[in-house]
């Protein structure tokens, strides 16, 4: 660490989604309480490569660089984390950033990230609560249920869960922890669980629940320490059951 | 994600939409689910309930001797629809069992190097155990109820027959390998088991069912060491039929 006064990153470049992925590498000034994200606004700043060759400023999703948004996902030094709060000063240099590795790529760092909302359409991960007159007030959610629900609507749409998750790749289609654990989060509201069944008898269509393979990466992943595993037994447990109903009352 | 938002029109999307990268949940298509499932529940009943019932109590009363062995035998081979039992309590099973499990090992796409972490090392583990584990199934299959002395026939030849196996030690090393690969197989799959299907929720829940499993694991793996220890240490029986007739006879 003799010059810690600089931070040296490497950077996958790739101008578009047909285009030949490059790597670029940059060495800037560091400054204190530093994030990749911040570090990439610098670049912006100054487009100058470590060989002093000008480039493009890097194209990114990020918004609200307090991990709260779920925008800015991608690979540093080869994990998927969040670039906001991936702190520079506790990162091994050169800093690797590569964009996530299974969503299809719009450039540099951004990728289309669509999969999971068309999941969270499929399984129906809402509230029903539209009418032609008012519908008065919900039923009451008891503390208990509070605070079940509340860990569960941490979650920010980031696709890290997804992105380390060995089963979900083009081969299965696998919905992902994030879906199943939305699922858990509304079939639990006392308004939501009117769609219950038809979110369980959509997790049993293919790519769904049955193609998680329990190899936790998503828990151990999640920047918000969402349950995911807890949700995937418990929204399994209730596909199970639902199965068992199917069976003796269709 | 928790705000209410009213249901939209139902999605038109088709897998046209999506040129490239991986597919939306297909609700309400295929039946996967029905293949994961069973593959699942096959493992429990009957592959692991018969692997219990063959270490655990089968290959354990070799522990007493050649006679015991050979009337433990000679009763599984006296059941009624003895062929029936194995074919479909035993063999189509495994053969499905494993068979499947190749397929969704195919499927995944392990990736240990990125994320070296204590589920996704059991991931792989289970994925390996089970092909090793195979292997030695097939072979061990073979040699045992296919080739040499047929057992249902003569069951006083069932100690000297595995004794004849396990005195050559590459082939006793083999023994040991498959047999800790199918119980800690059996073992993890038990743990797999209850936390895909709802029984284990929490994560306390799942944490100590796994030292339950894990237990579990070596009294597989402990039970069938003493049954080919005893093998190994016992002079070697013979396996023709009138002295395989004497063995059964003893008191």
């Amino acid at each position: 660490m003799a010059d810690t006064q600089t931070v040296k990153l490497k950077i996958k470049r790739q101008d578009g989604p047909k285009a030949q992925a490059h790597w670029e590498e940059f060495e800037i000034p560091y400054k204190s309480g530093m994030n990749v994200i911040s570090a990439m606004m610098d670049i912006a700043a100054n487009p100058v490569t470590k060989d002093g060759k000008t480039t493009t400023p890097i194209a990114y999703d990020s918004n609200c660089l307090e991990e709260i948004c779920g925008s800015c996902a991608m690979l540093i030094n080869g994990k998927a984390r969040m670039a906001c709060s991936a702190l520079v000063k506790n990162l091994e240099q050169p800093i690797t950033v590569e964009p996530l590795s299974k969503f299809p790529l719009v450039r540099d760092l951004a990728v289309d990230r669509n999969v999971l909302f068309e999941n969270l359409k499929k399984v129906k991960a809402w509230v029903p609560v539209d009418g032609t007159y008012d519908l008065g007030s919900g039923p009451r959610v008891t503390p208990q249920k509070q605070e079940q629900a509340y860990p569960l609507s941490n979650c920010i749409s980031c696709t890290i869960c997804m992105e380390v998750c060995p089963q979900f790749n083009e081969s299965t289609g696998f919905v992902g922890a994030a879906t199943i654990s939305q699922v858990a989060l509304f079939n639990d509201h006392p308004t939501g669980a009117v769609l219950k069944e038809e979110r369980l008898h959509a997790l049993m269509g293919d790519g769904g629940i049955h193609e998680c393979g329990y190899a936790q990466n998503c828990v151990e992943s999640c920047p918000k320490g969402i349950p995911l595993t807890r949700s995937i037994s418990r929204v399994a447990g209730q596909v199970m059951l639902q199965t068992v109903k199917d069976i003796f009352s269709r | 994600m928790s705000t209410a938002v009213s249901p939209g029109p139902s999605s038109t999307t088709s897998a046209n939409d999506h040129p490239q990268g991986i597919a939306p949940l297909r609700a309400g298509q295929g039946h996967e689910f029905f293949w994961r499932r069973l593959h699942s529940l096959t493992g429990i009943i009957p592959v692991g309930a018969f692997l219990f019932e063959h270490i655990l109590i089968s290959n354990a009363t070799a522990i007493n001797g050649a006679t015991a062995y050979a009337h433990q035998v000679r009763f599984l081979g006296s059941l009624p629809f003895v062929l029936g039992l194995e074919l479909l309590g035993i063999w189509l099973p495994i053969a499905f069992h494993a068979l499947y499990g190749f397929y969704i090992w195919y499927r995944g796409r392990a990736n240990l190097i990125s994320y070296p972490w204590m589920g996704n090392w059991m991931y792989s583990l289970q994925r390996w155990s089970g092909a090793i584990a195979f292997a030695y199934i097939i072979w061990h299959t073979y040699t045992m109820r296919f080739t040499g002395v047929d057992l249902h026939e003569v069951p006083g030849a069932s100690f000297g027959k595995v004794q004849h196996e396990l005195f050559v030690t590459p082939l006793f090393l083999f023994y040991v390998i498959g047999l800790v690969a199918a119980s800690w197989h059996f073992a993890y799959g038990i743990w797999l088991f209850c936390a895909k299907w709802g029984i284990t929720v929490g994560e306390r829940a799942r944490q100590k069912f796994l030292y339950i499993c894990i237990a579990f694991f070596f009294l597989l793996s402990a039970v069938g060491l003493a049954s080919m220890t005893k093998f190994r240490s016992t002079p070697q029986q013979c396996t023709d039929q009138p002295c395989a007739d004497q063995i059964e006879q003893a008191k």
